[in-house]
């Protein structure tokens, strides 16, 4: 089999739309951890929780032609609603204890989230289809190219630029940086840090669901897809540098790319290069290729 | 006074568990390990309902041997130590007295390993890998009711081989099942088909969730049809991915692992390929015989469900070829039945099968069909649609 140029730029492609969609996974989770320190092992959870509710909106809005639209809208609104919700009555009794209780508490919500999910929707498997304007393909130097794929290329850098401007130009973003780098300042300034890190965890919680509703129309929705990205997301965030929202998204290229391309050169081990990747970053530059060196006294 | 009525009370607490025991047989307890939480509890669950269905027949009709069946069934999840820990539990806590279930290919290894250390009869309804049944895993403890991944694999070789075509690439979760079952295809194949050319083998890993890569190298290979192995929500997911690829009409298309069971086929929703040739172990609608029929019928009444599962059988199969067997020993003595289990024949829910004695296995073939719309049901079915018997495909 030939691998002429125009096969290598849509396997490049390819991973690059698998690349935005690990990034919008695992956004949430490095905004999360580089604002408050808490390593949300739930992350999986609430994306999970948003391709479900994305399935619920648009079974409740089956006549209408633009029932995914709406959807994408109103379901990751409504889980980073409940994600702040757990955060005000539950999480925030934590802050200031050692950080094994955070960590104990967010894995207590992925088994207590994920048995939610079966009592409410039981153990079947859902189905979201692409929205009409975005099924079939376009055809890229003669192969075919999902029209859903491109839609997701532009949606990741799209999250990724607002959310930089939301952090660099607006007021609450200013503020958030601040808590990030020094809370304890902060909170002397009169700010409520307290309120800044429930808008952070829904901030967070609506990125994960977010990846979720996207992520719909590619995927099964069903039982055990929490844990099926929650792995993949803490590789590319532990590449890109905990708490560094541009090397997550370096660190999702990195390993969308290296995958799709990887496959070619060795097919059953194409898996092994991301963690090897993994594993090169740790040794020589621990706190990932973007993060910071230094870890502030939380 | 109050003495008196305090030391009456003590002696019937005594004595009463005595005089209940007296009049009831001990139950013959059955140890039911199953998937029934997480990706494979859509299949794991109606398993589950298939054996207590089969219990709730046989105790109603006044049990075995004078004694009823207790099932005990258990969730084990996914993975094979937890199936390992809840069989052992089972074991020492409950003292069962055979050992039914487990859903994956290594739970089936897991507990076929537990049954050979415990000294239990084991009966694997759903695992596939054909090694569990062979040298040097196979040993007297474990049996097979289900159907291996040479009979599939070597069925959808048969089917394949009847298609016009010579280049063939295959898809496979890179496992023990998916391993066994393409290798049990590509052998069959090339021994129907001389001229069949494999083009490319794509190997995703269990439980992949972006199959894109594989889908654009596997097209550029330029194959006449696909060999499919991906079951279940890992089937549905890659479905939705290879549709806009236009994958499904570029090439003929034969899934094993169970896409044409009614779980994959609503799941994946208006992204069903149609005009693909899948299996399934059971199908409501076919064949249209009176016990069949009535099967469909007990399923429907059990269950609540408009169109039953057809992973019932799996369950309600084992469940029938342990206690059948216990009959026929007419104890419960397991060195006992499983020399009554070696060569039985039962009525199973897809006629008669029989376990084999040279290698504890079931030859339980399956229903091959072309995934269809028709207008009876409101989702796609296999039409048409055959049992493909195992007996000539089995070592």
């Amino acid at each position: 089999m030939s691998y002429d140029l125009p096969f290598i730029t849509i396997q490049i492609l390819t991973g690059l739309t698998n690349a935005m969609f690990i990034f919008l996974i695992a956004s949430g989770l490095s905004v999360i951890f580089g604002v408050q320190g808490i390593i949300n092992f739930a992350h999986g959870s609430f994306y999970m929780l948003g391709a479900y509710m994305t399935h619920q909106c648009v079974s409740l809005f089956i006549h209408s032609p633009h029932r995914f639209w709406a959807a994408v809208v109103l379901a990751p609104v409504v889980v980073a609603l409940f994600g702040g919700l757990i955060e005000r009555f539950l999480l925030r009794r934590l802050y200031g204890r050692e950080e094994l209780t955070q960590l104990l508490f967010t894995y207590a919500l992925v088994l207590i989230l994920g048995d939610v999910i079966r009592i409410f929707w039981g153990i079947e498997q859902f189905s979201v289809s692409r929205p009409p304007v975005l099924k079939g393909a376009v055809e890229i130097f003669g192969q075919f190219f999902p029209k859903y794929n491109i839609f997701i290329l532009i949606m990741g850098p799209c999250v990724a630029f607002l959310f930089w401007f939301f952090m660099l130009r607006t007021r609450w973003g200013r503020m958030i940086r601040a808590a990030a780098q020094d809370r304890e300042t902060l909170n002397a300034l009169g700010v409520n840090v307290n309120r800044l890190f429930t808008v952070v965890f829904i901030l967070g919680t609506w990125l994960a669901a977010l990846g979720g509703a996207l992520v719909a129309p590619a995927t099964s929705i069903k039982p055990g897809m929490d844990i099926d990205v929650i792995i993949t997301a803490f590789v590319v965030v532990v590449i890109g540098g905990l708490g560094s929202f541009w090397g997550t998204f370096l660190g999702s290229i990195i390993v969308g790319i290296v995958y799709s391309l990887g496959i070619l050169v060795f097919p059953r081990l194409s898996i092994v290069f991301i963690y090897v990747i993994m594993i090169l970053v740790l040794i020589i530059r621990p706190w990932g290729l973007l993060g910071r060196p230094l870890t502030l006294e939380r | 006074m109050k003495r008196l009525l305090l030391s009456l009370a003590v002696c019937m607490m005594i004595v009463a568990p005595v005089l209940s025991a007296h009049g009831a047989e001990k139950p013959i307890t059955v140890g039911f390990p199953m998937y029934l939480s997480g990706g494979g509890a859509v299949f794991g669950k109606p398993s589950s309902q298939g054996a207590m269905m089969y219990v709730k027949e046989v105790n109603d009709a006044g049990g075995v041997l004078g004694r009823k069946i207790e099932l005990i069934v258990r969730d084990c999840s996914g993975s094979p130590e937890e199936a390992t820990r809840v069989a052992k539990e089972l074991i020492n806590k409950n003292n069962i007295d055979f050992l039914v279930g487990g859903l994956t290919g290594s739970q089936g290894f897991a507990l076929s390993e537990v049954a050979k250390q415990e000294k239990i009869l084991y009966i694997a309804p759903i695992s596939k890998p054909a090694e569990i049944c062979e040298p040097p895993k196979l040993h007297k403890y474990v049996f097979r009711a289900a159907a291996n991944t040479k009979t599939e694999g070597r069925s959808a070789a048969v089917l394949m081989s009847k298609l016009p075509i010579t280049r063939i690439a295959t898809i496979s979760p890179d496992y023990s099942y998916g391993q066994g079952v393409t290798a049990a295809f590509v052998e069959r194949i090339k021994k129907l088909k001389p001229e069949v050319e494999i083009v490319h083998q794509a190997w995703p890993k269990l439980g992949e969730t972006d199959y894109t890569p594989f889908i654009t190298v596997l097209m550029a290979s330029k194959p006449e049809a696909v060999f499919c192995s991906l079951w279940g929500g890992h089937f549905i997911t890659f479905t939705k991915q290879a549709k806009d690829y236009g994958l499904f009409e570029k090439f003929k298309f034969v899934s094993a692992g169970e896409g044409g069971c009614i779980e994959s086929i609503k799941g994946a929703g208006d992204d069903m390929p149609l005009g693909i040739i899948s299996n399934a172990y059971d199908t409501f609608y076919y064949p249209d015989t009176d016990w069949h029929k009535d099967w469909v019928a007990r399923c429907k009444a059990y269950t609540g469900e408009e169109y039953p599962s057809s992973w019932m059988g799996t369950g309600y199969d084992a469940m029938k070829f342990l206690v059948e067997a216990i009959k026929k020993a007419g104890s419960t003595d397991t060195d006992k039945v499983i020399q009554a289990l070696e060569g039985l024949i039962i009525d199973s829910t897809a006629g008669k099968l029989t376990m084999r004695a040279k290698d504890h296995q079931a030859t339980r073939g399956q229903y091959w069909g072309t995934v269809a719309k028709v207008a009876e049901y409101p989702f796609p079915i296999l039409q048409p649609v055959e049992y493909i018997p195992a007996d000539d495909l089995m070592d």
